[in-house]
């Protein structure tokens, strides 16, 4: 299936446009010396060309998004993960580590009943004394 | 050049007797270890082993740390070859072409190449430093901002290289990057898209973001597959592919002598170093390749040329700390921290009336680099396992690995959330055929290109072109930046059209 604009090339050039626009407005409304605005002015200015350049010849060539499987369960993964960076320091890394890892092996099709959560609390150990032991900052845990 | 009875006393220094070298082996498997873990960074190794040399002599405290910074440069290497995960910085180059070489099964040779490329690129950076520590320590002092710009700019230049589909696409990622370097505190005490967030004060977290952008976003992409290597046939460890792709290193040996030089060149410059060192050496072996198509496909020349120029910038970054008492980066303030507590003060009275010393840490380096040959061979089969790990246990394993390591470099939140914004960014890039090392490579020289433009602002009272003119390093160094950018491939085109004239 060919598309003229897929979904996921919209998001990033929005993210692209969003971001600089937001970055450029802040550094000008905080100082419009030169010294402020030495790279954020032209960069911004040459991001806008190539935006506008990248969408016209997104419009010339479609994309063939066929061979593009998976945005769902992608993004499942991927909520998932910042979901598990966001829960680390809030309800601690063994927990957390424990929940994602063993979920995220189910996720990727990682087979039988026992293996992937003794899988998962084995490497979260292991993580835990470590990995962790080696981290200068303290790190909250709930168990281990 | 060499004083030779500094170099007498100096081989005594090192091999009267065992003491010296009894931490080399401890030091390069520390190295490894950190090194190839994302978010444990080499200077990290270095800090928190600082303690363990109190006890040592200064030149034993010398060679463990030191041994420390060779294991941990090439243990970065290891994973971006493997995992696409950068170590630091200065292997991001690597992974351009290691990670494909390693997807098409040919993992053992790329690590072979690696390890040899690496090994040569140290000990050509020590040799040139033993030769020529005086005449680079009196070059670094002349490096100023302007020069500073143009080795920044040099190193930018790769982004217009980095995507053979789509210049714009390229081009858009890495000034996208440039924009996100942006973010934080300017070079002048400026606030600048803070929202109020002290954890951006300092910008983004560039590590954090390169682990998100490199890493997490292939590990999503992967998910689908099975192994990491889809041939099972390919899949083993071989002491012999590995061996054979040492021996295809010296098949190459104009890359690898280039990005030797490349990298204790620019790797001598403080502040620079071996982040900037292979990027410019990987983009020169594109630049001057008869087959630059491969490149970024699993180009054997890639990976000689990232890991020779970021090997060898470790002998460079020694001449600033051991001539002048400079660290060019946090590494050597490790070093320089040691110095301190072994109440040695480096620079130009060090070099003079410890001539021996300066000598033995010198070839002290030289034979760790020897001993790092066999400990990777060794450690390689052990590394190398990663492949036939089954993706649906590796791919959540080493997603949560990014993420302690984003918590490991900020010791906040504000680590692992950066890995994971980057990760979706990442990803979405990827989907759509933007090359995300140009994204990397603009939020990591921005702000440094930033600070040196503002710095020669100042220094030139808003005149930088007249500025230009009037040092002639940087002019010599503008002039031949111009000169490889524009005349290589002019030459090239010449030369193809010739052929083509003989041909018709």
């Amino acid at each position: 299936m060919t598309t003229r604009f897929p979904a996921t090339h919209a998001a990033l050039l929005g993210i692209v446009f969003a971001a600089s626009g937001f970055i450029l407005w802040s550094a000008v409304s905080a100082s419009a010396s030169l010294n402020n605005l030495v790279v954020a002015v032209p960069v911004a200015a040459v991001l806008g060309i190539l935006v506008l350049l990248v969408i016209a010849g997104t419009f010339r060539k479609p994309v063939d998004e066929s061979a593009k499987t998976g945005v769902w369960g992608d993004l499942l993964l991927l909520a998932g993960f910042a979901a598990f960076c966001f829960a680390l320091t809030h309800i601690g890394f063994d927990v957390a580590t424990f929940v994602f890892v063993w979920a995220g092996v189910v996720m990727s099709g990682g087979r039988g009943l026992w293996q992937p959560p003794l899988y998962a609390a084995l490497f979260t150990v292991l993580l835990v004394k470590g990995f962790g032991s080696l981290f200068p900052y303290p790190m909250l845990t709930l168990v281990l | 050049m060499i004083d030779h009875f500094a170099l007498s006393q100096a081989f005594g220094l090192l091999f009267t007797s065992i003491e010296p070298w009894l931490w080399v082996i401890p030091g390069l498997l520390i190295g490894l270890i950190f090194g190839s873990i994302p978010g444990l960074q080499i200077s990290m190794a270095m800090a928190v082993f600082l303690p363990v040399t109190f006890g040592m002599d200064f030149l034993q405290a010398m060679l463990f740390l030191t041994a420390i910074f060779t294991g941990g440069a090439y243990g970065g290497g290891v994973t971006a070859i493997l995992m696409n995960i950068p170590g630091s910085s200065s292997s991001i180059a690597t992974a351009f072409d290691g990670y494909p070489m390693a997807r098409q099964g040919k993992h053992n040779e790329a690590l072979g190449l690696g390890l040899a490329a690496s090994v040569i690129g140290a000990f050509v950076g020590y040799i040139l430093l033993l030769l020529l520590i005086n005449p680079l320590a009196t070059l670094v002092l002349k490096i100023g901002p302007m020069e500073m710009v143009v080795v920044v700019l040099w190193g930018l230049t790769l982004i217009a290289t980095l995507n053979d589909g789509s210049l714009s696409k390229g081009l858009l990622a890495g000034f996208f990057g440039l924009m996100l370097s942006q973010i934080g505190m300017s070079t002048t005490g400026v606030m600048r898209t803070t929202v109020g967030n002290p954890h951006l004060l300092d910008g983004i977290p560039v590590v954090p973001a390169m682990i998100g952008i490199f890493a997490a976003s292939e590990l999503l992409r992967l998910r689908g597959s099975s192994y990491l290597v889809q041939d099972e046939a390919q899949r083993d460890i071989s002491f012999g592919r590995i061996l054979r792709g040492v021996g295809e290193t010296f098949r190459y040996p104009g890359v690898l002598i280039r990005g030797s030089l490349i990298g204790a060149v620019i790797g001598a410059i403080p502040g620079v170093g071996s982040s900037v060192a292979n990027l410019v050496s990987y983009g020169e072996a594109k630049r001057t390749s008869r087959t630059p198509e491969t490149f970024g496909k699993g180009a054997p020349e890639g990976v000689i040329a990232a890991e020779s120029a970021n090997s060898s910038s470790e002998g460079g970054s020694m001449t600033a700390l051991l001539a002048l008492g400079i660290p060019g980066g946090a590494a050597t303030a490790v070093l320089l921290a040691a110095f301190s507590f072994h109440n040695i003060i480096g620079g130009p009275s060090f070099i003079r009336n410890q001539t021996d010393v300066v000598y033995s840490i010198i070839l002290g380096n030289l034979g760790q680099v020897v001993l790092l040959a066999v400990i990777g061979l060794m450690m390689l089969r052990v590394l190398g396992m990663v492949v036939r790990v089954p993706l649906a246990y590796l791919v959540p394993s080493v997603l949560a690995m990014c993420a302690w390591g984003g918590y490991g470099i900020t010791g906040t939140i504000a680590g692992p959330l950066t890995v994971a914004a980057f990760a979706a960014v990442g990803w979405l890039m990827r989907r759509n055929d933007y090359p995300v090392a140009a994204a990397v490579i603009g939020l990591l020289l921005g702000r440094m290109m930033e600070g040196e433009l503002v710095r020669t602002l100042q220094i030139s009272n808003g005149q930088p072109l007249n500025y230009l003119l009037e040092r002639p390093m940087a002019l010599g160094l503008f002039v031949f930046m111009v000169i490889v950018l524009v005349g290589a491939p002019l030459l090239k085109t010449l030369r193809q059209r010739k052929v083509q004239q003989v041909e018709n």
